[in-house]
């Protein structure tokens, strides 16, 4: 019994990092800006979608994909807060959280127009090789989810702990007033802030792509699940933000184990109600 | 004659439809020390919020270093030399001394300047130097108003603006802080301080300025005003004779 | 006298509205227009909610849809229990009722939006439950899970009948919404809207306040869904629980005026409109809307009915100033 576990603890391990990073955008949004982005997932998926057509109209292997992907979100997600969301957080509250519903109905609906709403996948030839650890085989691409997510959220920790412009990040999340008396730029702040956790989106979409199959309806998961780990591990902190992913992981594939495939979700949803009833500020915040 | 640093020229200042200031006049010289006093609430803070840039004059202009300022941005009225101590400290609570200090120097004109600037810092507040690694939320009030002052030092200002540095803060601990005054006033750089306590405005000003209700009743220098009976109608609201 | 101005001036034209519409089908109006005022009646009954909760009250509400299906569901469990459809609608209505009570205690625990975020959850998980839940033998030749179950007894509901109670639902809603703007409960709503600490310190009881809305508007969302449900006489999961029917709520919302009376007649009326123009386009009408509410927001953030109101009272101003 206790063998048979091993692999989905693995799994569940690895997949945590995934999901970490997923919720990384969301979170850095969030924390600096106060804005939940609900197109977040839909970022996702577009981006699984976008190494999905380079893959099957030119054959790029999906991770090098991201050489592209990642440039072009970046600046997508420049142009949405400068010419729509910074504009939005002039007009009311609520303005910002409207836009971003009508950017997941865009991108949702752009990807059903191109692609159908069927389900895709990405593949790559070291996608379905495994890797043997005593008695367990763990595919290679829960590895090298579990790779990127590591290797994204350090260089995003040093980025905003030694670099003038990360700290500014920083320090607008934790004192807008004061940031700006210290000669920080918010506005623009807020800019760099939303496209790198849309570039951090590309990543996710392309890692996601890898281990699971997607369609265009599948960012609303996405987002109820980053949400979830944010809460979860609370803003600011990288480490609970990993810790919560692999909670979240633990579910799934614990969830999946005893309760089958369609069930996994609820599982995830369910901790997240509960989660929000009992401390919305989080289980892992300092 | 000294040339004027700042210039604030007969400006209304509004919050929302509220307004806090009427027909204001001041005036900040190079290398002085300037007091702005008056009882609660009488525009202090809307007045330094306006030289700041947070709040935008609905009449009248701010003139910082021969640069009309009124239309300006906070940041870029920091790039320019001008820098603010907020009232109530303001620090950022999850970094530490040390990263809020190099925070300060965040604008380009500083950057260059950090290494020294934080020296000085450290010499006016060894306390800050002591406590360097230490997360700022953590700190007593003092040590916090402190390094507000610190940070607000890093952008190598040409004029510091002060705000109520002693609210709730105890006296020795205030008068601390009032020491470094002029020490930093002795390094070059202006100085213009919001403070309710008319002994401690005289003791560390050259000229003063006193509000009520939203209007400058009062400036001029520190032995001229301390003879006015005007001062005390206007701290005490007395009737006029 | 004037009180009874004022009640000409409120009610009677909403009244003479009502008898027209009523009456249309036997005005020798094409056939092929009660399908779609149907439709639009439905739709107006949750887009005056929904303008309840988010415009009137603050409550950025994404779980409409979830009333919807549960509505819908119920409807159907209570027809293989035997009961007629308008005893299953009205006690659908009921369970939305107590569950929306139910789910009140804790969401209203979370503020802005971790509120927001909280309601979107509800719907999807109960999607999930609906979709897994297959009770043997029941539902009539439909497997249940994801291919739903038939409504039993609704086969002889006329397309003028499902319209009349369209018309019933979509009329109570906007009764429903002037009587709360008018009454005590309007009142603290309206305080809360201006300045939340202050209507708390002067005894508003705001949580109160918030949760008996939230009730309304599951309510008449649900009962809404539910007579839908009864003239389409089946369910399936996938489509109940969509987040689409809130999508809509909210567009129409957005684009006739958020806090008006008449906006969610206007936007409905629009978005309606542009549904089944481009019904066989089916995405894109969905990303034009999706380009629109962005468009909207950003330039007419009052809505067509708020621009317009803006508009005149500046105009009037303008005139009074000469």
């Amino acid at each position: 019994m206790i063998s048979d576990l091993a692999l989905p603890l693995v799994m569940g391990i690895l997949l945590g990092g995934l999901y970490a990073m997923i919720a990384l955008g969301l979170s850095l949004v969030f924390g600096v800006m106060k804005l939940m982005n609900l197109a977040h997932g839909d970022f996702i998926i577009l981006s699984s979608f976008l190494a999905f057509a380079m893959s099957s109209s030119f054959g790029f292997d999906p991770i090098l994909s991201l050489l592209i992907i990642i440039p072009l979100f970046f600046g997508m997600g420049m142009l949405i807060q400068r010419y729509l969301l910074n504009r939005a957080f002039r007009i009311s509250m609520e303005a910002p959280l409207i836009i971003t519903i009508g950017i997941s109905l865009i991108i949702q609906n752009l990807c059903q127009i191109i692609w159908s709403p069927a389900s895709r996948a990405l593949s790559s030839f070291y996608a379905l090789k495994t890797f043997e650890i005593g008695p367990i085989n763990i595919p290679l691409v829960y590895l090298l989810d579990f790779f990127a997510a590591l290797v994204t959220m350090l260089a995003l920790r040093e980025f905003l702990k030694r670099t003038y412009l990360g700290r500014a990040i920083t320090a607008s999340s934790q004192h807008e007033k004061a940031a700006l008396m210290v000669g920080i730029d918010t506005t623009r702040i807020y800019v760099f802030t939303f496209a790198l956790a849309t570039g951090i989106a590309a990543i996710s979409g392309v890692f996601f792509g890898l281990t699971f199959s997607f369609s265009p309806s599948s960012g609303v998961n996405l987002l109820i699940l980053a949400f979830g780990v944010v809460i979860m591990g609370g803003l600011g902190s990288m480490l609970g933000t990993f810790l919560s992913g692999v909670v979240f992981g633990l579910s799934q594939t614990l969830g999946g184990y005893f309760l089958g495939t369609t069930a996994q979700w609820l599982v995830t949803f369910v901790i997240v109600l509960i989660i929000l009833a009992i401390r919305p500020r989080g289980i892992f915040t300092r | 004659m000294d040339k004027p640093l700042l210039k604030v020229n007969n400006i209304d200042v509004f919050h929302e439809t509220f307004q806090a200031l009427w027909d204001v006049s001041l005036v900040v010289n190079a290398d002085e020390i300037v007091c702005l006093g008056g009882a609660n609430a009488s525009g202090k803070s809307s007045l330094l919020q306006a030289v700041s840039g947070f709040l935008r004059p609905a009449r009248g202009n701010i003139e910082f270093d021969g640069q009309e300022i009124s239309r300006l941005t906070p940041p870029q009225i920091v790039s320019l030399g001008l820098s603010q101590v907020p009232e109530g400290r303001q620090v950022f609570p999850d970094m530490t001394v040390l990263e809020n200090l190099i925070m300060g120097s965040y604008n380009r004109r500083a950057r260059t300047k950090r290494k020294e600037m934080l020296k000085v810092v450290y010499e006016l507040f060894p306390i800050l130097e002591e406590r360097e690694k230490q997360v700022a939320k953590t700190l007593s009030g003092g040590e916090q108003q402190m390094l507000a002052i610190g940070r607000g030092l890093m952008a190598s200002p040409k004029l510091l603006l002060l705000d109520e540095m002693s609210l709730g803060l105890a006296p020795i601990v205030v008068n601390e802080i009032y020491k470094v005054l002029s020490e930093i006033h002795s390094r070059g750089i202006s100085i213009l301080f919001v403070e309710e306590n008319l002994k401690r405005s005289f003791q560390h000003a050259k000229r003063a300025y006193i509000l009520k209700t939203g209007r400058v009743v009062l400036k001029g220098n520190i032995a001229e005003l301390q003879e006015e009976e005007e001062l005390k109608r206007a701290y005490f609201g007395i009737a006029q004779s | 006298m004037n009180i009874i101005h004022k009640l000409i001036r409120g009610w009677v034209p909403l009244a003479v509205i009502a008898a027209i519409m009523v009456t249309l089908p036997f005005m020798g109006v094409p056939r092929v227009w009660i399908p779609y005022l149907f439709v639009f009646f439905i739709y107006l009954a949750m887009t005056n909610m929904w303008n309840l909760l988010a415009g009137y009250s603050g409550l950025v509400s994404l779980c409409q849809h979830g009333f919807i299906g549960l509505a819908g569901y119920s409807l159907a469990i209570f027809s293989w229990y035997g009961l007629p459809f308008y005893l299953g609608i009205i006690l659908g209505m009921v369970v939305v009722g107590i569950f929306a009570l139910i789910i009140s205690i804790p969401i209203f625990r979370l503020r802005g939006i971790y509120f927001a975020v909280g309601t979107l959850v509800v719907p999807e998980a109960m999607r999930l439950v609906f979709l897994l839940w297959r009770p043997a033998g029941v539902g009539g030749p439909l497997q249940g899970g994801g291919s739903g179950y038939t409504i039993l007894g609704t086969t002889g509901i006329s397309t003028i009948q499902a319209y009349w109670m369209a018309l019933f639902v979509a009329f109570a809603s906007i009764l429903i919404v002037r009587v709360i703007l008018r009454s005590k409960l309007g009142i603290g709503l309206k305080a809360v809207r201006d300045s939340e600490r202050t209507a708390t310190s002067s005894g508003v009881n705001i949580l109160n306040i918030k949760i008996y809305i939230f009730i309304i508007g599951a309510v008449i969302t649900g009962l809404a869904g539910a007579i839908f449900y009864a003239s389409q006489q089946y369910i399936e999961p996938y489509s109940a629980f969509s987040l689409k029917w809130t999508m809509i709520l909210i567009l129409a919302t957005i684009i006739g005026g958020m806090g008006t009376q008449i906006g969610p007649v206007v936007g409905t009326a629009i978005i309606i409109a542009m549904y089944f123009g481009l019904a066989k386009y089916g995405a894109t009408s969905l990303l034009l809307q999706g380009v629109i509410l962005i468009g909207v927001m950003l330039l007419l953030p009052r809505g067509i009915v708020g621009e317009i109101g803006r508009i005149r009272r500046v105009s009037s101003w303008l005139i009074m100033k000469k």
